[in-house]
């Protein structure tokens, strides 16, 4: 059964980058569209994660849990949790550049990290959270991941298309006014600050849900189970790569970014005991080579953003806000 | 509790690893005042310099001292070599985007490391050192060699701020860019002689790490969040702020396990953080607000 | 360092520049800030000894004229020299060196230096011993040297002012370029900056003024270009364009 092999494995690879394409367009609402750098990403998803694990899973001995709640209810809890961690934040931090609100967002997925690991009764610890139901388990292997493909695949282009929606709507211009010339939104009376807290808040619940859907899909969930720096900077990467700004080059990110990561695990799972793992971390070494390659030489990623105004330029579709910056450009002309 | 007890398990080991944080958060406040953004490899770039000192040891079998200055210049080199192939061709964008260049470098670091020397822990010395007894105050020889370098290197650097040329072309970068180069100061020679001195400041930082505790791949990474916490603290720009912020986040952090879990000590940094951000955003000494 | 001085006395007649050395020679200059032309052919000409008023209305390319000089946006077309070298493209740093020093009319001081730093700074590509221009400096703004442990940030503006002017004299400049040195000052710091103005005329410095208070200007200026969009409109001696009746009634209020 070569055949059906390889169509579990293009099945797991689809599921796999249907998660990570959710969390890519969550950051693209935070990075692409309103300039915030959230660090923290895998902090967001791991709430996602075991708020729906909690609700979700059945019973088991020292710890929270046994409420065996619906999976949709787990997910929706997953959001909100994720939301309300980050709004707080976002309340205190996007007051400043968003410097700031990168240290913070380190800040958050560390303590998150820390609460994880350490608070046995609320995750299980170490031994994390097992049995976490998954829709349609009682199918055959194969269907039962095909059905998990489609679940992925409706919430994604659900969040797809509401972003879209959004971008369309005034929010969505008043967005792309506030990222590209503060000064000019601020003349017109907007409020700045809850936009920009809004766009955290909704992109971070997004996030949480990626993490439940990883969480269900895996059906448990450990502390280990995700390196929180190489979460965070896959999603950036993916985002960068394929174009910010751009929920369709977001998307083709994830697939490149994800098929390289894939196939250089093949490479590095091939080799010997003793270069296996430190090809593991040269792995970790050529993403972060790929982002300053991607940084300098095409900024704009794969898929640009659509000049939707005749002043956005290609560095001002990434930017954030440039007050307080070094170069000598003094715009206040006479 | 008694006093002796509260000096000797908090306020000295908070002292001294305040002083580790002190050494970060001024390279770090440096960054953030003259080259206006928030440097997040310099956690890792602390760890780099930490294990090229133990490279040092471990092939000369000098003094662990005399790999401190050793790693101080490469590290510095480093740093320039780092902002010259890949942070100043972002110069002319918007700065988050070298923000994010820098935890690119942080991942690349970091890996680097761990292809090099591994993960498992290391130390400089081996075996058990005792503290001395000070009048009932107990205190590690290396413990108070720690403080006196911390202050001799941040006095230094004070002074070259204030007295010199060079440092004044540094603080007038730092206060406004436009008018420095309008004087006439070469504001990429002042870039690279401020990293230079950065790239010094973390291996100095990663090296007394090393020294009190041990080496680890993550131990600069970890140190991260307090050094931000530090300089912003002490006012973004400041170098007695930082040192300042390091002091206090320092001893915080190993006060805090007298009401918190130990498991937190982590926790106490982001707090200090929050509030600072919360109720001063520009620091005890007043410094600059990006 | 290239100075001019040494050969151009200071002439006696003021507002009239032919008997005096060409400082600043700018022809036909095109350029803005990124790939917008503000400026669409602008010339003008400064002479050592010589004070000269730029005036027009918001927008004109006042300010941006003078950043053309330093070097602080793309020219694109035409020539700026300056003691017969063109210096268009060059880079601030040099175009210091060669003599000529710009005071911006925004964050003009290094706020957290004290005064002395502050021309120290100034004096920044000097090499050996600065006390004279010190001294010189001390004595064009009294003010400054009582208080020259301040931090400049505490002062008042009339006081910055001088520090930011200071600073720019502290290299000996053949040209000074000033923008718009009296914007926001009492009336009588504003007296006294562009009486300060007028003595550095009168030690030979070529100096290019822009200001708002075109009235004020042209009275104690030799020469005026008023710009608009752009564009040269008129030139004339500062009594000659007070007098000029379409001058008046489009730019200084009538």
């Amino acid at each position: 059964m070569e055949l059906l092999g390889y169509l579990n494995y293009a099945v797991y690879m689809a599921i796999f980058i249907g998660i990570y394409a959710i969390l890519a367009l969550a950051l693209n609402i935070q990075w692409g569209f309103t300039g915030l750098f959230n660090a923290g990403v895998a902090g967001f998803f791991a709430v996602g994660a075991y708020t729906s694990a909690i609700l979700t899973s059945a019973a088991a001995e020292g710890r929270l849990g046994g409420y065996e709640l619906p999976v949709i209810v787990g997910w929706l809890a997953s959001m909100l949790a994720a939301g309300a961690i980050a709004w707080p934040i976002g309340k205190i931090c996007l007051r400043f550049r968003s410097d700031y609100l990168a240290i913070a967002t380190i800040g958050i997925a560390e303590i998150i990290r820390l609460v994880i690991k350490s608070e046995g009764w609320l995750t299980g610890g170490a031994r994390g959270i097992s049995k976490i139901p998954r829709p349609f388990s009682d199918f055959e292997y194969l269907y039962t991941q095909l059905s998990y493909l489609a679940l992925v695949m409706i919430a994604l282009f659900l969040v797809y298309y509401m972003i879209e929606r959004q971008l369309k709507a005034p929010w969505g211009r008043m967005m792309r006014a506030i990222r590209d010339n503060e000064a000019a939104a601020n003349a017109m009376g907007k409020n700045i600050e809850a936009r920009r807290l809004q766009a955290f808040v909704f992109g971070s619940a997004i996030m949480g849900l990626g993490g439940a859907m990883l969480a269900h899909y895996y059906r448990s969930i450990t502390p280990e189970a995700i390196d929180p720096m190489i979460a965070t900077f896959l999603v950036w990467i993916m985002l960068i790569l394929g174009g910010s700004g751009n929920n369709k080059g977001a998307i083709l990110g994830v697939v490149v970014v994800w098929i390289i990561w894939s196939m250089s695990e093949f490479v590095t799972d091939s080799l010997p005991a003793e270069y296996a793992i430190k090809a593991k971390y040269l792995r970790i070494f050529i993403i972060g080579l790929l982002l300053q390659l991607v940084l300098r030489f095409r900024p704009e990623g794969i898929l640009p953003e659509t000049a939707k105004s005749s002043t956005s330029t290609s560095d001002q579709q990434t930017s954030n806000n440039n007050k307080g910056e070094a170069e000598p450009s003094p715009a206040q002309s006479a | 509790m008694g006093i002796y007890e509260l000096i000797n398990f908090y306020v000295i080991p908070g002292l001294v690893l305040g002083s580790i944080y002190a050494l970060g958060a001024v390279g770090i406040t440096l960054v953030f005042g003259i080259l206006r953004f928030a440097h997040l490899a310099h956690g890792d770039l602390a760890t780099f310099g930490a294990f090229t000192a133990l490279a040092v040891v471990a092939t000369t079998g000098v003094n662990p001292w005399i790999a401190l200055p050793v790693a101080m210049v490469i590290c510095a080199a480093l740093a320039v070599g780092i902002d010259k192939v890949f942070y100043d061709y972002l110069s002319e964008r918007p700065k988050i985007i070298t923000v994010m260049a820098s935890l690119g470098i942080a991942l690349m670091l970091r890996s680097l490391i761990q292809v090099i020397w591994g993960v498992d822990t290391e130390t400089y010395t081996r075996g058990i050192v005792r503290p001395d007894n000070y009048w009932g105050f107990r205190i590690r020889d290396r413990e108070l060699y720690t403080l006196l370098a911390m202050f001799a290197i941040t006095g230094a650097l004070w002074l070259f701020l204030q007295k010199t040329k060079w440092g004044k072309a540094m603080r007038a970068m730092s206060d406004n860019p436009d008018l420095a180069l309008l004087s006439g100061v070469d504001n990429r020679l002042t870039t690279m002689l401020t990293w230079a001195i950065v790239g010094a400041l973390c291996a100095a930082s990663g090296f007394f790490l090393g020294l009190n505790t041990e080496l680890k791949s993550m131990m600069g990474w970890t140190m991260l969040l307090p050094m931000f916490a530090a300089a912003i603290l002490g006012g973004v720009g400041r170098v007695e702020g930082a040192v300042l912020g390091g002091l206090v986040v320092g001893v915080a952090e190993e006060l805090s396990v007298l009401v918190l879990p130990s498991e937190y000590k982590a926790a106490m940094a982001f707090a200090i953080l929050i509030v600072i951000l919360l109720v001063r955003p520009t620091g005890l000494l007043k410094g600059k607000l990006l | 360092m290239t100075s001019v001085l040494e050969s151009a006395p200071p002439s006696q007649v003021a507002g009239n520049p032919v008997n005096k050395q060409l400082v600043l020679d700018m022809q036909d200059v095109r350029g803005g800030y990124g790939d917008a032309d503000i400026l669409h052919g602008v010339s003008m000409q400064v002479h050592a000894g010589e004070l000269v008023a730029i005036i027009g209305p918001n927008g004109a390319g006042k300010s941006t004229a003078m950043k053309a000089i330093f070097g602080l946006l793309n020219v694109r077309g035409g020539q700026i020299n300056v003691a017969n070298t063109d210096i268009a493209g060059w880079k601030p740093n040099n175009i210091v060196k060669h003599g000529v020093c710009y005071v911006p009319q925004v964050n003009n001081i290094f706020r957290d230096m004290t005064i002395l730093e502050n021309l120290e700074m100034g004096a920044f590509l000097r090499k050996g011993d600065c006390s004279a221009a010190f001294d010189k400096v001390f004595q064009l703004f009294p003010d400054l040297k009582e208080r020259r442990y301040a931090h400049a940030g505490n002062l008042s503006g009339g006081q910055r002012q001088m520090v930011a002017m200071g600073r720019a004299l502290m290299l000996d400049p053949s040209l000074i370029l000033l923008d718009e040195p009296t914007a926001g000052l009492s009336p009588k710091y504003m007296d006294q900056i562009f009486e300060i103005t007028c003595n550095l005329r009168e030690e030979g410095l070529a100096v290019l003024l822009v200001e708002q208070h075109a009235k004020q200007a042209l009275a104690f200026a030799d020469r005026g270009y008023v710009l608009a969009s752009g564009h040269n409109r008129h030139e004339g001696t500062g009594a000659a364009l007070l007098a000029d009746q379409e001058v008046a009634e489009m730019f200084l209020g009538g």
